[in-house]
């Protein structure tokens, strides 16, 4: 396999008793690039994802991250989920959170020493929350808690990240401080999904696109691949939204 | 009152080492009880373990061996159960809390003079430990606390983020049964000490109390431990001077529940003047 592909899917299809949620996702995302998971809701985005970390077995086709099984690659693949899941009167810093990203490398019984604390400020000061190191995390914003979650995920040091709506809910700065630290990964070598509803934001974070809708209507470059016919083919009679300015609703 | 003197009574001091061990034990497991709102497992735990405290009883054996067996089974059952959503969490563990205590109860009652017994069970006659029980509290809390030190990062991290915890790669099932046999390791070395009814109350209320005045997982540890201890001494000595200087005879075990509640409400009562304080002082 090319060493340059991180994450390849080959008819990739996931079933809950017989009933397939996700189906025919073929594509591959090679170090440094960016891929939009876009599709309705239902349309098997967080399944895929889960799919892509082993959460959840597939009942077809393959995948191979890092050239490897999913629960193999493991240690290379970060998860960001959406902050908003969490207890926000959770006793724990900003720091503690992002230093929980250098537990799988400590190992058990140990605890995290002064070279994990570097690496997890320096991802907190990435994200641009160095002098909230010390804040209780439920104390900070939306958009500031889903910068803690990225600055976790940058801690494990990945070669994969998946990110789950990162955008939702998130303020304009959080928003460009998101964005500058997903581009410096990606110019780091690390290759990046993420689902999202927000084209807009699909169209300055990611060159490709993989659009869901319980299965795969089309996987490539997002200038080619995102189309209206293919968005239509998507979306069916839904609403689309863009960044703040308006709402195309396609029709059926 | 004189909180030293009691202690230079012989069984008063095997019982003071008896509360200190498991308050600052139950404080340090009760954390995780408290963040993972899992009260009421811990609860159905102390209830299920009731039979096998029973049954060693009647077969003549080790107290904490029958404990600990039950202990084992029901952190297994619980863990299984919780892993699945058909009946619904809360139903499963009312059914097997209910069935399994009335089971003990029903073994107990076949037996002539049942009810003195009974009252040992489920509450505890700390004033009566000897040595070897000691050493058996000492020996099950030292387990428990290694246990407790190495898995904790792992166990706090499930607690705040599940989802996280399984995509980094660690089993949560794994993680909760190790939970749940560290509460059913501090419900055995509690049996008894305050019994299988109150128990609940040295894991819950100084890890309740803790987390209104800490905000920092180190912190309500430190302060949970420091409470549970506190409240199985002042309630020792409580109950030996109200029985020795007032002749009013209160059962020390409940009457440690008892304390351990109104330090929970002197922290209650103090939490919202921090909250005000650190406000004021312009905190980010």
């Amino acid at each position: 396999m090319d060493p340059d592909l991180v994450l390849v899917l080959r008819r990739a299809t996931v079933a809950y008793d017989r009933d397939p949620v996700v189906e025919g996702v073929d594509g591959e995302v090679a170090a440094g690039q960016s891929v939009a998971l876009i599709g309705p809701n239902g349309a098997g985005k967080s399944t895929l994802i889960r799919a892509v970390l082993g959460l959840v077995p597939l009942t077809g086709g393959t995948i191979q991250a890092l050239g490897r099984s999913p629960q193999a690659a493991r240690r290379q693949v970060a998860y960001v989920p959406q902050a908003d899941i969490l207890d926000a009167e959770f006793p724990v810093s900003a720091l503690q959170v992002v230093l929980m990203g250098r537990y799988p490398r400590v190992g058990w019984v140990r605890r995290p020493g002064a070279a994990d604390r570097q690496v997890a400020a320096r991802a907190l000061a990435e994200v641009g929350l160095a002098e909230r190191a010390s804040a209780r995390f439920g104390t900070l914003s939306g958009g500031q808690r889903q910068r803690v979650l990225l600055a976790r995920a940058i801690a494990q040091e990945p070669r994969l990240l998946l990110l789950d709506e990162p955008f939702n809910g998130v303020d304009a700065l959080s928003q460009d401080l998101l964005l500058a630290a997903l581009a410096r990964l990606r110019a780091g070598g690390a290759a990046v999904v993420m689902a999202t509803h927000d084209l807009g934001l699909a169209h300055l974070a990611c060159d490709e696109v993989c659009l869901l809708n319980r299965h795969q209507i089309g996987f490539g470059p997002i200038g080619t691949t995102l189309t209206p016919e293919l968005l239509r083919a998507t979306y069916g009679g839904q609403a689309l939204q863009l960044r703040g300015d308006g709402v195309i609703v396609a029709r059926p | 009152m004189n909180l030293f003197e009691p202690f230079t009574i012989p069984y008063m001091q095997r019982a003071l080492v008896e509360v200190l061990v498991l308050g600052a034990l139950a404080g340090a497991v009760g954390v995780l009880v408290v963040l993972r709102r899992l009260a009421f497992v811990g609860d159905a735990l102390t209830h299920t373990v009731f039979p096998g405290v029973v049954m060693a009883h009647l077969l003549g054996r080790s107290l904490l061996l029958g404990a600990l067996a039950f202990g084992v089974l029901t952190a297994v059952l619980l863990t299984a159960v919780g892993r699945h959503r058909r009946v619904g969490d809360d139903a499963a563990l009312a059914i097997l809390l209910t069935s399994f205590f009335s089971l003990g109860v029903v073994l107990i009652s076949r037996t002539r003079g049942f009810t003195a017994d009974l009252t040992v069970f489920l509450f505890g006659r700390v004033l009566a430990v000897d040595r070897t029980d000691l050493v058996q509290t000492l020996t099950v809390a030292a387990v428990a606390a290694i246990v407790l030190a190495a898995l904790h990062k792992e166990l706090v991290l499930r607690a705040f983020d599940p989802e996280a915890t399984a995509a980094m790669g660690y089993r949560t099932g794994t993680l909760d049964l190790a939970l749940n046999l560290l509460i059913a390791l501090v419900v055995v070395a509690a049996v008894e000490a305050v019994g299988t009814v109150l128990v609940i109350a040295l894991i819950v209320v100084p890890a309740a109390a803790a987390r209104l005045l800490a905000d920092r997982v180190g912190a309500m540890t430190a302060l949970a431990c420091l409470l549970g201890a506190a409240g199985g001494w002042l309630g020792l000595a409580v109950s030996y001077e109200a029985s020795v200087d007032h002749g009013v005879r209160l059962a020390a075990g409940a009457t440690i529940v008892v304390v351990l509640v109104g330090l929970f409400l002197l922290a209650a009562a103090v939490a919202p003047l921090r909250r005000r304080r650190a406000a004021a002082g312009g905190h980010p």
